[in-house]
């Protein structure tokens, strides 16, 4: 039914597109759709004699759009757009060095949506006739949720990011390799739905070849590198375990008293699987970055991953050997579920899912930027509703969908010719994290650059067998409460509040 | 003698212009260390202390600057008797000549930033060149980043390749501008090619082998994009060191008051043990005999 | 026992040889990959293990956006590098020709301690200076400016030149300063005429060296700039997405390389031209 609306409120929208009078198809869209920044509306500016700067990610991945966009919208408007592109290793500092010193270098910014905490008071918010725009209106609410801070959005949203389950259809309808499970096993072969049974099917499939290509297979790709995004990584594993749907008031910390909670059982619990998980990642893999990781599983290497999309949509590229051989599936989680507030784990029969509304890309404009008109219009004109259907379909361009007219199954298998199957995977999948009510953020508080390398640094100590699960968290605990201290209670309180509402759904 | 009113023409230009730049970055580095900036507060309000007394406290640090002495002091190691080896090898008449003494060149060359993605690729343990080749041998795959002993291995042969080259360039024009009397004389003497090397090559060649002994200490503790590309600190804290947990601390937590503090502390005791070194080094390799 | 010596020479030589190549062989098989060639495994021969592709090469030249602008950085690194390294080299030279000649004092401190002062500059760790130099070149108006990083290359280069440059000039026997006075030149002429032709080695060591550090310095270049002007090392960064392009690096590092090997090819014949023995009679 609402898929339905969706479609008719879609034909609505493209109706008066068709009678328009400019063809705009040169630049790659199918049709320009009419609205706040289509390309006619943009087109109608004249920006000329002005510049506008963006920072923006390495090519491809947030990068080529970037620019692409940026090419466009300097033709249409007759503005000079410049583009500096940066790995994300190096994107923080490049921004937040001009911040701190007052030196206005970008108007536009795309980096990760997890800074907001820190860049907060250097961004401009998203003016009311962006925010009421028809595009805006149909992104989903956890896109939503993930550019506003407190009650004001100031992040733009371009872009859809979170952390899912990647397998190898192959295998797990496989009925040779179900029956060889079984008899190994004595249970069914079936999509994980705890991080128990991830484990299991992981190990059985580790370190032979099923696939007959003559090479070794593996049972899990992970990003496990210290200071890469290996933090993301273990919010997602434990979250089922840690995150429990009756029980509000902080996931990070205890809201209240702000004492951090990374080392309560829960927690501690997600870290002894990751440290066992190590055994069924390939050779290297507890040195495994995002790039290793979406090689590992989308060059076909590897069953099992979670993360980012980048090894879904590298594992369905049209070269690749295993291409419609992958589903998509929501994180696993956990029957047993630590209670902190009567200090107990909670059995659930149905697994304890809690999705890691992981952050992405976003953007925003500078506060200081002396182009903020031209700088919204931009932002606007990237991710107009031609745009998006265009970016989604290129698969390096690294956009994922953020719309509520983009989980159509029927786009991905009739423009990128995925397998019914697959592409219905994918949209469940994706679709299915905006519905959940038990729902994991970032920790958009200021510093977080600083909690999160403190907490990768002692999660890497456990794994490399320097310390115990527990003693290591503990120790980033100790560091918590340090950072916390340095910064100011009251301040990471204030930030975290409004993460915790959103966790809570209180809005 | 010499014109005395003229050395100043000579010195203070380049000392002058080098002061100009650095004067600045240096003294307000120094400031900063006192202050609080960080993420959310930046500017340089007065904190006192209390950085330095948090780095006496802060035993990743100091467990990194163990580390680093650790690896620099061996790749240098390497560096040096690797590069002085090869220098002896190319410095008389050889074949390909010429070839041998730019291709020994050329690692110097590279970007390391860029260069050690390539490291990387190597020694991906699945899809690099050289756990295949040793599997072809019919040895076993070796972890190459994955383990703490086999990183620090893999983090200091990167090192090695990249910058034997320097040491091996320096030392080469420093036997190239040796005087021949010496060496004549020692043939007249009938020494042998060990007893010349000892007795004529090595004291000749000792100041410039402690000046590029000192450079590539200065120059391979610095190591850090190589660190971060190659392992990122890791496994565990295995490979962090010193400037690479300074680079996490100011650039990746904008700790840069606290960053301050670390680095100075750094280059007071880097500038310590750089003039205890080259004293000792001038006392093994000068006054030896 | 000679023989032996020989082959065993030239058996290090090639080892070592091969050491230094094998990564860029690497690097060339690797550039004509795709991902798809990656994924399967360590493979090295084109056509037979895996399909070449021109991919890794031509996103250098394909310009903003869809991979990047090679040409601009390159030109800007070159003249970067040959700036800072010219000026370097100029003050340094001079500046160790002082230390090496003439004896200075100043309360406690010696000729040893002024040039241990050059070649502590960089000692310290680049991170916490980026702040202040991001900052002065902010006041000179130099930010993002190709001026303001020859700027800050010059204290980085100098020292290296002051470092090197004193070990050569105190090579050089005092006999040869004071004939060339004598025979009526100034300190500035006999430095010109008759020092420098004889360190020929040390300059093309110390040039060398400055050019290396200029040329391949990634951090100030990345830190000090915004959109206007890159360096190489910068823009070829920015092509190190969430994959890593193994094909795009590996070309770049080979073209990148290219320069600073022909320059090596060009100098390396003067670093036997020192010859001082001849100089002396």
């Amino acid at each position: 039914m609402r898929k339905m609306l969706i479609t008719t409120a879609l034909v609505a929208l493209m109706a008066p597109s068709m009678v328009m009078a400019k063809d705009y198809s040169k630049y790659g869209i199918d049709k320009d759709v009419a609205g706040l920044c289509s390309y006619e509306a943009i087109d109608a500016k004249d920006y000329s004699g002005r510049t506008l700067s963006i920072i923006t990610h390495a090519v491809p991945v947030m990068g080529e759009p970037t620019a692409l966009h940026a090419k466009q919208f300097g033709e249409l408007t007759g503005a000079k757009v410049k583009v500096v592109h940066v790995p994300f290793g190096d994107l923080f500092q490049r921004i937040m060095i001009p911040f701190q010193t007052g030196q206005s270098a970008y108007d536009v910014m795309f980096y990760g949506s997890l800074w907001i905490g820190d860049f907060n008071r250097y961004l401009a918010p998203v003016p009311e006739k962006y925010r009421n725009s028809k595009a805006m209106k149909l992104v989903t609410p956890n896109y939503i949720d993930v550019a506003t801070l407190g009650k004001q959005m100031i992040q733009y949203p371009i872009d859809g990011d979170r952390h899912y389950l990647k397998y190898r259809r192959d295998v797990l309808e496989n009925a040779d390799l179900k029956k060889k499970f079984k008899d190994k096993t004595g249970r069914e072969l079936q999509v994980p739905a705890t991080w128990e049974e991830y484990d299991e099917i992981a190990a059985f499939f580790n370190g032979w070849d099923w696939d007959g290509d003559g090479e070794k297979n593996y049972g899990s790709a992970e990003v496990v590198k210290r200071d890469d995004l290996m933090f993301s990584a273990f919010i997602s594993r434990v979250a089922g375990y840690a995150k429990h749907p009756d029980v509000k008031g902080g996931f990070f910390f205890d809201l209240e008293t702000m004492t951090p909670l990374v080392n309560s059982p829960g927690w501690v619990r997600g870290l002894e699987m990751f440290i066992k998980a190590q055994r069924f990642m390939p050779p290297g893999g507890n040195n495994f970055g995002l790039g290793d990781e979406i090689f590992s599983f989308g060059g076909g290497q590897t069953l099992f991953s979670y993360s980012w999309d980048d090894a879904f949509i590298q594992a369905m590229e049209k070269k690749s050997r295993i291409r419609n051989k992958v589903m998509a599936a929501p994180l696993p989680g956990s029957h047993e579920v630590w209670n902190r507030k009567t200090g107990k784990w909670d059995h659930f029969d149905t697994p304890n899912r809690a999705p890691y509304i992981t952050w992405g890309w976003t953007s925003a404009v500078a506060a200081s930027s002396k182009n903020k008109d031209m700088a919204f219009d931009y932002l606007c004109f990237f991710s107009n509703q031609a745009n998006t259907p265009h970016d989604l379909q290129i698969g390096r361009f690294g956009v994922n969908p953020y719309r509520s007219n983009h989980f159509d199954p029927a786009f991905w298998t009739e423009k990128l010719g995925w397998d019914a199957k697959v592409a219905d995977s994918y949209v469940k999948t994706l679709s299915g994290m905006d519905d959940s009510k038990n729902r994991v953020f970032d920790l958009r508080v200021p510093g977080v650059g600083q909690f999160m390398s403190s907490l990768a640094a002692g999660v890497s100590e456990a794994m490399a067998g320097q310390k115990t699960a527990q003693e290591a968290l503990d120790g980033v605990a100790r560091e918590w409460s340090r950072i916390v201290e340095r910064i100011g209670k009251e301040r990471v309180r204030d930030a975290y509040a409004n993460v915790v509402a959103l966790e809570d759904n209180l809005r | 003698m010499l014109n005395l009113r003229h050395k100043y023409v000579f010195l203070l230009p380049g000392l002058l212009v080098l002061l100009a730049i650095i004067l600045f970055p240096l003294l307000f580095t120094i400031r900063v260390s006192f202050s609080s900036w960080d993420v959310v507060m930046p500017g340089l309000d007065w904190f006192g202390g209390r950085n330095y007394t948090r780095m006496w406290a802060d035993g990743r640090f100091w467990e990194a600057m163990q580390r680093l002495v650790m690896v620099a002091v061996s790749s240098v190691a390497l560096q040096y008797v690797l590069g002085f080896s090869l220098a002896l090898l190319v410095w008389r008449n050889i074949r390909m000549k010429r070839f041998f003494r730019v291709l020994f060149l050329v690692p110097m060359m590279t970007t390391p930033v860029i260069m050690t993605v390539i490291w990387r690729t190597i020694f991906h343990e699945s899809l690099g060149p050289l756990n295949n080749f040793i599997e072809m041998l019919g040895l076993p795959a070796v972890p190459w980043l994955s383990t703490a002993s086999t990183a620090v291995i893999s983090l200091v042969i990167v090192e090695v390749w990249q910058w034997t080259p320097f040491m091996f360039l320096l030392l080469l024009a420093g036997l190239l501008s040796l005087p021949r009397e010496p060496f004549q004389a020692a043939a007249i003497d009938g020494a042998g090619p060990v007893r010349t090397f000892f007795n004529v090559t090595m004291p000749l060649m000792a100041p410039i082998s402690i000046g590029a002994l000192i450079i590539r200490l200065i120059e391979a503790s610095k190591i850090m994009e190589t660190v971060y590309v190659l392992t990122a600190g890791g496994p565990g804290t295995a490979t962090e060191t010193a400037s690479y947990y300074i680079y996490i601390r100011g650039l990746r937590e904008f700790q840069i008051g606290y960053a301050a503090a670390l680095s100075v502390t750094y280059l007071v005791l880097m500038i310590i043990a750089l003039t205890i070194i080259a004293k000792i080094l001038a006392r093994i390799m000068i006054l030896k005999d | 026992m000679f023989v032996l010596y020989r082959s065993l020479k030239y058996f290090v030589l090639l080892v070592w040889s091969a050491f230094v190549a094998l990564p860029f062989l690497w690097a060339l098989t690797t550039s004509f990959k795709t991902a798809n060639g990656v994924v399967s495994g360590a493979t090295y021969i084109p056509w037979l293990q895996y399909e070449p592709s021109l991919e890794g090469w031509k996103v250098l030249f394909r310009g903003e956006g869809k991979g990047i602008d090679i040409i601009t950085p390159y030109l800007n690194s070159l003249t970067v590098t040959l700036s800072a390294s010219f000026i370097s080299l100029l003050l340094g030279t001079l500046a160790a020709y002082g230390l090496s000649r003439f004896s200075w004092r100043a309360g406690p401190i010696r000729n040893a301690d002024i040039t241990f002062f050059f070649i502590s500059q960089r000692i310290m760790p680049p991170i916490v200076l980026s702040i202040p130099f991001f900052l002065m070149l902010r006041m000179l108006g130099l930010l993002d400016s190709r001026a303001g990083l020859v700027l800050v290359y010059i204290a980085l280069l100098m020292p290296i030149v002051v470092w090197v440059m004193v070990d050569f000039f105190n090579n050089i026997p005092r006999e040869l300063d004071e004939t060339a006075m004598l025979d009526g030149c100034g300190p500035l002429e006999t430095f010109w005429r008759v020092i420098l032709p004889n360190c020929k080695p040390g300059l093309v060591v110390a040039g060398l060296f400055c050019i290396v550090f200029g040329w391949n310095d990634f951090f100030f270049a990345f830190i000090l700039t915004f959109t206007e002007t890159q360096l190489l090392p910068v823009a070829i960064v920015s092509l190190n997405s969430s994959v890593t392009p193994w094909w795009s690096l590996s070309a770049s590092s080979l073209i990148a390389v290219v320069p600073l090997v022909i320059l090596a090819f060009v100098i390396e014949k003067y670093l036997s031209s020192g010859n001082l023995a001849g100089a002396i009679k």
